[in-house]
């Protein structure tokens, strides 16, 4: 038998191909590249950077602030159908029976002072370009039961063609004016302020007594742990949305207190969270090392369990975001929330309420910035638990 | 059972005795008397009313009567409506907040939970991605929203429904689906993932390999283990819907109990606003109670602890 003809060295380059191995990953990286591989987590992720960019940046080049009003040009749509008046001005008739007078490509140029008007007779004369245009609206009544033109304009006692020649973007005030002419895209961005900082600030406050809360009860277990778990059930039997009403009632109304009562009410969930990591992990053997040279109950706690645990917070804490900017807009909507002239979502979409009939767009600014945000959390927290649970990983 | 039952009772009245002295202690650490919002009063007419409603007593003695009331089921007297009774406005609100959302939760139930079997069984199929679509834009759009929307367009615009009210049956069709919206996602969502999961069992394919018919298999085997975390998620969810959405009742201009609730809220009528509160904590934690015996009818490995 010729030996050498059946086993021979194998070169390198061969050796290396059987090594089944891959750069090894941390934790984090790995989570990382699993969620940049999410399309919906990262357009998620995407919005919530622009927005919150938006949010704070936009309001900083406009020349109006959230609450400047200008007199005269309240409940300005954002589109806005043109009519001529010929010679190149146009007008936009107001569905409060007043001419504003805008130019062709959009922008709000004056809202005139009639210089006669009469409410009896239903007619409001302007001087627009030297001329005399009379606004004459006691039709209105009478078309608004059978059909037909509810005014008619007359230039210079020439009745001129009503029918808009062209619908165009309002360029002044892009998503149009509220009621008090504010125009609305300053306020669904400075919105966006209060709603995120509610939301971030409100789950900081939730993690915060959640981490410590639940760590302390996890880790220490046995009579303090049923103690500290009976009365996170109690907290629990008690509709929360019912106690943060309550507080609201009792503390003035007002974005700290929004703040501090959502934070205060919604740590149950991450503390109930956090124990159950803290009860698996507190027997691992890391922990004993670390007891055993003597290392303090705090410091394992922050130091050891909680980092280990970090995946369903971060998880958790994505979720209880929306929640949060959820509860407080629902605050908002129901009276309970900021004070005018500050405004969030909620309060925007509560103040539109009342004008829904004849303005819905400014009611559809603010609950369209809701839902994407909603959206957006929702899609990150749903990409984030995917990337972050290792029995999800392939 | 008997006995599980019993101490789930007992701590129940702690519970329930325990909010009614916190929303006690938070009504009367408000500054400011109940009449102190109002037109200018004479400091005689107020000592008046104050005697008049027993706020003169001192705090522990308010407290004793307010428990001793609370015993007999007498949740006190309105202070801004004159001579009417807390109990008397729930008796009058809870039946239109009820009907309303005894119909949204068989419309969550019979909707969502079919869906949300129908899309694990099709997973990754159009259906499934049509039906996930729908429900993350359900759970992602807040109940005012919804609602304002279907008042403005089918209320307003297209006439279909009365814009307020719940004189004609049309008039449930708007706040119905307002109130459901959210729910009806969630528990397709919840149902969805639940069922993928029990779908990938041994035991269901155990069962399919001794010839059980699919639908057999489905509705017998894995369904009534997926709707455990569906179970925990509707009890209270039904006492907050039963309770009355204070959105949905406050667009639709329903006289409910949520309405009356954020009314009394705004009115600073705190007894209202107590009486409301422990009534509302009280269904709250029934459900919660029925949903712990639930539990154990539907998957009979959760033990109950005595």
């Amino acid at each position: 038998m010729n030996k050498g003809s059946e086993w021979e060295l194998l070169d390198s380059a061969e050796k290396s191909a059987q090594v089944i191995a891959r750069p090894s990953h941390t934790y984090w990286q790995d989570a990382w590249r699993m969620l940049r591989k999410n399309v919906l987590a990262m357009i998620g992720l995407f919005t919530i950077i622009a927005i919150a960019l938006c949010a704070i940046f936009l309001p900083m080049f406009s020349s109006v602030s959230y609450s400047d009003q200008q007199q005269g040009f309240g409940n300005i749509p954002p589109r806005i159908a043109l009519t001529s008046l010929g010679d190149g001005s146009y007008v936009y008739v107001h569905s409060e029976y007043k001419l504003i007078e805008v130019s062709e490509n959009g922008e709000i140029l004056s809202a005139p002072e009639p210089i006669e008007k009469n409410d009896i007779k239903s007619f409001k004369t302007y001087e627009i370009n030297g001329k005399e245009v009379t606004l004459d609206y006691s039709n209105a009544k009478y078309a608004k039961k059978n059909g037909g033109a509810k005014y008619k304009i007359l230039v210079d006692g020439q009745e001129v063609d009503i029918t808009p020649v062209k619908t165009v973007w309002n360029k002044t005030n892009l998503l149009g004016t509220d009621g008090l002419g504010r125009d609305v895209l300053i306020r669904v961005l400075y919105g966006a302020r209060i709603s995120l900082t509610v939301g971030l600030v409100a789950s900081v406050v939730n993690l915060i007594i959640g981490i410590i809360y639940g760590g302390i009860s996890g880790y220490e277990g046995g009579r303090i742990d049923s103690i500290m778990m009976r009365i996170v059930d109690i907290i629990n039997s008690v509709p929360s949305l019912l106690i943060v009403i309550l507080l609201m009632v009792v503390y003035k109304p007002g974005l700290q207190t929004i703040i501090i009562t959502i934070g205060l009410i919604y740590w149950v969930g991450m503390a109930r969270l956090v124990r159950g990591q803290v009860l698996s992990l507190k027997e691992q053997e890391f922990v004993l090392a670390a007891r055993t040279i003597g290392v303090s109950k705090f410091k394992i706690i922050m130091r050891h369990l909680i980092p280990n645990a970090m995946g369903p917070i971060i998880v958790s804490l994505t979720m209880s975001i929306p929640s949060a900017i959820f509860t407080e807009s629902f605050l908002s909507f129901i009276g309970l929330g900021v004070s005018a002239p500050q405004a969030s979502w909620g309060t925007l979409a509560n103040d539109a309420l009342g004008g829904i009939r004849s303005y819905p767009y400014q009611l559809i600014a603010p609950a369209v910035a809701i839902a994407i945000t909603m959206f957006a959390f929702n899609f990150l927290g749903d990409g984030l638990r995917d990337a972050l649970d290792p029995r999800l990983r392939k | 059972m008997f006995k599980y039952s019993l101490k789930r009772i007992v701590s129940m009245c702690i519970t329930l005795f325990l909010i009614a002295t916190i929303t006690f202690i938070l009504m009367r650490s408000i500054p400011g008397g109940p009449f102190t919002s109002e037109r200018n009063l004479t400091p005689e007419i107020e000592k008046a009313l104050m005697e008049k409603y027993n706020l003169d007593a001192p705090l522990h003695e308010q407290y004793f009567d307010y428990m001793k009331g609370l015993l007999k089921g007498d949740l006190g007297v309105s202070y801004k409506k004159k001579g009417v009774t807390v109990n008397e406005i729930i008796a009058q609100t809870f039946p239109a907040s009820a009907e309303i959302g005894v119909l949204a939760v068989v419309l969550i139930l019979v909707i969502g939970i079919p869906l949300g079997v129908l899309s694990a069984l099709k997973q990754n199929s159009a259906i499934d991605y049509v039906i996930m679509i729908i429900a993350t834009i359900g759970v992602t759009i807040p109940s005012f929203v919804i609602g304002t929307f279907i008042m403005y367009v089918f209320g307003e615009k297209l006439a279909w429904i009365p814009a307020g009210g719940i004189e004609e049956w049309k008039g449930y069709i708007g706040p119905v689906i307002a109130l459901a919206g959210f729910s009806v996602a969630y528990v397709t969502r919840l149902t969805r993932s639940t069922m993928l999961e029990v779908l990938r069992q041994d035991y269901i394919r155990t069962a399919r390999a001794n010839g059980l018919s699919k639908w057999r298999v489905i509705g017998k085997h894995a369904l009534k283990n997926a709707l455990i975390p569906v179970v925990t998620y509707v009890g209270p969810m039904i006492a907050s819907i039963l309770t009355g959405s204070f959105v949905v009742e406050k667009i639709f201009a329903i006289p409910g109990m949520g309405k009356y609730f954020v009314e009394s809220v705004t009115n600073r009528d705190y007894t209202i606003i107590m009486g409301i509160t422990i009534f509302y904590a009280a269904i709250y934690i029934v459900m919660v109670f029925i949903v712990d015996i639930a539990y154990g009818l539907v998957d009979p490995r959760i033990k109950l602890k005595d």
